[in-house]
């Protein structure tokens, strides 16, 4: 297992952000989106056959010209202040047929990605992923951090819209994250390095869907701005990407919208469980929220279904228990 | 981990390793090494156990036992394959097994296993670090059956797959048609794009089989693969067994055609060039299926 580096750039005080699928793919699209934004350079990548299958192989006139696999690269920008390295996979690694990268695989692909944070002397890491609970579609999904050091907790009270674990009522300040993100995060701390993982909040009955949850990647991405101490200009990259992920926002909602009433019309979602759902639409996010675990979990047990949700390696970290 | 800086990300890995643990030995391994060195540059020519057309373990077995090869070495399942349970396959229990088999004749070494399901890319590395390591082996055939819709009276396609071109100029003109195709990979492709950044050249044979045949023994797929492999390699086959089982398959089939009318239009359909529907092709796989398995 190795890192194959391109080039060596000299990089000063950077962070380093990681990206890739989950739940929604929340954290892939918030942190993918900051590094084309910022026309990052890709300098390196994981070398995926001892991670991942090949997807896709390419053969012309009896040659065998290409073999691809997932790929997990390393992306770099130099800024005025300091620079940013990105690690954007496209799939988790795990043994055997697991929901989450977990296991020696995931282990590994967690140090290596640290390998080259601690090469270039990052200091400070950021992961993303969803926080799949109680909210509705509707609502403007928050962001949950969860810190591996003190240190950073003061930092995290700073951001607008963001929470910790404690601050959430009915959690007890406690939780599992699961997939690479929880792995990386524990790593790093084994390290020494402070990391903090983003989570964009996502809809519990939307957490086995197929499609992207962009409102939380928004959720993420203006926390990482603050971060970055980005203004946002509207007729810049930065603000045209904003908009375009506003407008995949509203498409996916309206998506939503029409796929729920579809099954309320088809009595395919008893009638209880319809109106738990839609109690949410007038719940703030701050509030512990009207419905009971059992209520929860009757209404997970018709979603599941509807999405004929099965085990997949795509689908990503999400806080356990939510 | 090893961190490498190098302006391309593809890589090539030319220095042999001490294949991993992973296989067993039936001798000693210095024995069978020793054993071994006798053999110039063999041809290594690898079959999975599961295929269409049953084609590649038919072919491996056929060609051990004709020339007498036995085997020297076994994969170990562990890490590979799932082994919480066991598998039952047409009234018995199953197990992953792939071993390889060296023929009298030292210049071909013939490897049949079931396709890893973990760590393929370990697996398929291992295979041909020991290939390489023991075996010496200078060149790489992959075999197996690529579902078609051509009737079962035409004569069987061979499409070939190379991984460096200087092996395919050299087959030229042994009648191989070379396969276009873009999508997922067979672990044949994974094995031979291992193979490539080992430094080993190789070819994977993809032999036609009806689609109404692939759950079946298609003897003429069979035939037509071991055909081209005897005059590569000079085998002197005879194939009047062989002969005789198409005969028997192609006289049970035509049967079929003569008590049932609609499966003689599909047929004849595929014989002009034509496609059927869906429908109409799971019905004359099960019809077919159903002759062929009766005793």
């Amino acid at each position: 297992m190795a890192i194959i580096l391109y080039k060596e750039p000299e990089l000063r005080n950077p962070i380093m952000f990681c990206g890739w699928p989950g739940i929604g793919n929340i954290g892939l699209t918030a942190i993918d989106t900051l590094r084309v934004v910022f026309r990052a350079e890709e300098f390196g990548q994981i070398e995926p056959w001892d991670f991942f299958d090949p997807q896709k192989v390419t053969i012309v006139n009896g040659l065998l010209k290409e073999l691809e696999f997932p790929s997990n690269k390393f992306y770099f920008q130099r800024l005025k202040d300091r620079d940013l390295i990105f690690f954007i996979g496209q799939q988790q690694p795990s043994d055997g047929p697991a929901r989450y990268a977990q296991g020696q695989k995931a282990y590994e692909m967690a140090n290596l990605v640290l390998d080259v944070a601690q090469k270039f002397g990052c200091r400070r890491v950021y992961t993303s992923g969803a926080a799949v609970t109680q909210i509705h579609h509707t609502t403007r999904p928050r962001v949950w951090a969860v810190p591996n050091s003190q240190n950073a907790i003061a930092e995290v009270k700073q951001y607008e819209n963001t929470i910790l674990m404690s601050q959430i009522e009915g959690r007890g300040n406690q939780g599992v994250i699961t997939g690479l993100n929880g792995l990386l995060l524990g790593v790093a701390k084994k390290r020494g390095i402070e990391a903090i993982c983003l989570m964009g909040e996502i809809p519990y009955y939307l957490q086995a869907a197929p499609w992207p949850y962009p409102k939380g990647s928004k959720s993420v991405l203006e926390v990482l701005l603050k971060i970055l101490d980005v203004q946002i200009d509207p007729s810049a990259s930065l603000g045209q990407a904003l908009s375009r992920l506003d407008e995949l926002a509203q498409k996916v909602e309206e998506n939503i919208e029409g796929f729920l009433e579809s099954l309320y019309r088809a009595e395919a979602i008893p009638p209880e469980v319809k109106d738990e759902i839609e109690k949410l639409r007038y719940v703030q996010p701050a509030e512990p929220g009207p419905i009971t675990e059992e209520e929860k979990k009757k209404i997970m047990e018709h979603i599941d279904e509807l999405f004929d949700q099965g085990p997949s390696k795509d689908e990503g970290p999400h806080p356990a228990g939510t | 981990m090893n961190f490498s800086t190098r302006d391309l990300p593809k890589m090539r890995d030319p220095t042999p390793r001490e294949p991993k643990s992973i296989f067993k030995f039936s001798q000693q391994p210095e024995s069978a090494e020793g054993c071994l060195t006798a053999f110039e540059s063999p041809t290594l020519i690898v079959g999975w156990v599961e295929d269409a057309g049953r084609l590649s373990p038919f072919v491996i077995d056929y060609i051990n036992r004709r020339l007498g090869a036995k085997s020297f070495c076994e994969v170990e399942p562990a890490g590979f394959f799932s082994l919480e349970g066991v598998a039952i396959e047409n009234d018995t229990a199953q197990f992953p097994q792939g071993k390889f088999y060296n023929c009298q004749r030292n210049d071909l070494v013939t490897f049949k296993g079931n396709e890893p399901r973990l760590e393929r890319y370990e697996f398929l590395s291992a295979l041909s670090d020991l290939a390489r390591h023991y075996c010496k082996i200078r060149q790489l055939y992959t075999i197996g059956g690529t579902i078609s819709s051509a009737a079962h009276t035409d004569s069987r396609r061979i499409l070939s797959v190379f991984n460096q071109q200087q092996m395919q100029e050299e087959l030229a003109g042994l009648g191989l048609e070379n396969m276009n195709w873009q999508g997922p990979p067979a672990i044949s492709s994974f094995l031979l794009w291992v193979a490539q950044r080992k430094g080993i050249s190789g070819v994977s044979l993809w032999t036609e089989i009806p689609f109404y045949l692939a759950a079946d023994t298609d003897f003429q797929a069979v035939k037509a693969t071991l055909s081209f492999l005897d005059r590569k390699f000079d085998l002197s086959l005879d194939f009047t067994d062989l002969d005789e089982q198409i005969r028997q398959q192609n006289t049970k089939i035509d049967q079929l055609r003569q008590d049932d009318s609609q499966i003689d239009r599909y047929i004849a359909s595929l014989e002009s060039g034509l496609s059927l529907g869906a429908e109409e092709q799971v019905e004359l796989t099960k019809k077919v299926t159903e002759v062929l398995e009766k005793i």
